[in-house]
């Protein structure tokens, strides 16, 4: 196909290792990203997602490993790849004693928007989070849903080709979560803008990413689309009710987990195949513990 | 270019503006403290180096006390980078190490020269007569410089906030104390001085007392303070840098 050849790559890594004295927090990973991707990076707490995600936007340096945005190395170009890069971190680190306006204003000038778009720019930008009216508002007193989503727009502002989310969610409730969401898709949809989100949220995951690299002790132990990861472990799951424990079958289709359901002489139930059920085969362990 | 620069200034500016009246009413009260107490105090029967009392002190609280205000952003950024991670913000934007530091350093300096002039309005209201001229304000740049890029290497060593106090309690507080600021260094005792004279204040407050005193500059300590200066540049961008260790 010759569409899917022009589609560009916007960053490449590989073998990055990160190690904190004896401690090896990354223990080499390689990721590629392409124009308009939406990936997700899977893995307990303490997989190394974040580790990644700072690595990947110049806040901490890799002990081994390469990485290049748009082909050009990382290290040796950092205002280019820079420029290129919206960062939301796991902690919403705007600043509260400036109104949300004076944040934008404030990153405007650290990515030398010219000054005749800033007011626009920033405009819009409020706009789009939702917080026009919070505008002139000093962030302190703004909910976490609220900062959330200026960092979001923030890291939007200066229109950059890859965008990095570490856990958008985390600590939110199930409403705003949703309404996170909905914004992410937005921005990768209508921005076309490369994702690369971080979570330990299997429905996360599974609703907004269409690929995923599974994370875990520092190393990618799969990647794929949600679907074929799951498609390789069969698409139901039948869930048997034991005395003392659940034990879990999985078949290719509805039909052959039903007969199975038939005459086994236990309590149990079908249900759908999920990314957890790919974390557990591969590490014997859950995401969520 | 400077993006960083103007960036950081900005945003440090535009907080200071919010807490202005609290920050400078904080930064005045220690200074007339010390001349309630010292300047009233003593008055006019002590002379120090044939100077009265007052006018040996105000310097040194021009030094002490810009000091405080330029090595004290020290604090602030701590808070920045700890609790609310703001300074990951300049670290991962297309701007360099230089502009953070310089831009960090120019608040610091801000900072520092607004409660110089805080002293001068006090210096009228005790009446005391100082001469300011191009060598006082060449040398109060640089001490605020110096100050405020040690104020910025420690904040970026630290690795939490119980550190910062330390350094401050086992570093800042006794060097206020022992470089002459509040009395002439040359009566200490020999041990002394080999640590006072290892201080970046004592040159600073030597210096400073000079010009506004209408005594001879010691050149030589002049060119010491643009060492110490230099040098803390460096370190403080080489702390910068090890913080994306």
């Amino acid at each position: 196909m010759a569409v899917a050849e022009q589609v560009k790559n916007v960053l490449e890594a590989r073998g990055l290792v990160k190690k904190f004295g004896k401690k090896t927090a990354l223990a080499g990973i390689a990721l590629n990203i392409r124009e308009g991707d939406f990936t997700g990076l899977l893995g307990p707490n303490g997989a190394g997602k974040t580790t990644t995600i700072k690595m990947l936007t110049g806040l901490i340096k890799p002990t081994a490993g390469e990485i290049y945005y748009y082909g050009r190395d990382f290290f040796t170009h950092p205002r280019d790849a820079k420029r290129c890069i919206g960062v939301v971190p796991q902690q919403s680190n705007v600043d509260r004693d400036l109104t949300a306006y004076e944040n934008l204003y404030l990153h405007s000038i650290l990515y030398g928007i010219p000054k005749k778009q800033r007011r626009g720019k920033i405009e819009e930008a409020l706009e789009f989070a939702g917080l026009r009216e919070y505008g002139h508002r000093q962030v302190k007193t703004f909910s976490g849903g609220m900062k959330r989503r200026l960092v979001l727009v923030r890291a939007l502002l200066h229109g950059p080709k890859i965008l990095f989310l570490d856990e958008p969610t985390v600590g939110l409730d199930p409403q705003i979560r949703k309404n996170i969401w909905d914004l992410i898709l937005k921005i990768n949809q209508r921005k076309g803008m490369a994702i690369l989100l971080t979570t330990h949220y299997i429905e996360e995951a599974e609703k907004l990413c269409r690929s995923t690299y599974i994370i875990d002790k520092g190393r990618i132990i799969a990647e794929g689309s949600p679907d074929d990861l799951k498609k390789d472990m069969g698409r139901y799951v039948l869930e048997l009710f034991l005395e003392d424990r659940i034990e879990e079958e999985f078949f290719s289709s509805k039909d052959d987990a039903l007969t199975r359901l038939k005459e086994c002489g236990h309590a149990c139930k079908i249900r759908q195949v999920t990314l957890e059920d790919v974390f557990i085969k591969l590490t014997g362990k859950r995401i969520n513990v | 270019m400077f993006n960083g620069f103007r960036g950081i200034l900005y945003r440090e500016l535009n907080v200071f503006r919010k807490r202005a009246k609290k920050q400078i009413l904080a930064s005045s009260l220690s200074p007339l403290l010390f001349l309630i107490a010292f300047g009233w105090g003593f008055g006019d029967r002590v002379a120090v180096n044939g100077l009265p009392y007052i006018t040996f002190l105000i310097p040194g609280l021009i030094t002490m006390s810009s000091l405080n205000q330029s090595y004290g952003i020290a604090q602030e950024l701590n808070i920045t980078r700890f609790y609310f991670h703001v300074f990951d913000e300049y670290l991962i934007a297309p701007i360099s190490h230089v502009e953070i530091v310089l831009g960090e350093a120019a608040y610091g300096m801000f900072k520092g020269l607004l409660s110089t002039v805080l002293i001068f309005v006090y210096s009228v209201i005790f009446s005391v007569k100082l001469i300011v001229g191009p060598m006082f304000f060449i040398a109060i740049l640089t001490h605020t410089f110096l100050f405020t890029t040690l104020g910025i290497t420690i904040a970026m060593l630290v690795k939490d906030h119980g550190d910062q106090a330390t350094v401050n309690t086992f570093v800042i507080t006794p060097m206020i104390f022992l470089s002459g600021t509040f009395f002439p260094v040359d009566k200490l005792p020999a041990v002394f001085k080999w640590l006072v004279y290892a201080l970046p204040l004592t040159y600073s407050t030597k210096v400073i007392r000079a010009t506004l005193t209408g005594g001879d500059v010691n050149m030589s300590y002049f060119l010491l303070m643009l060492g110490f200066a230099a040098a803390f540049f460096v370190t403080a961008l080489r702390a910068v840098g090890r913080v994306e260790g």
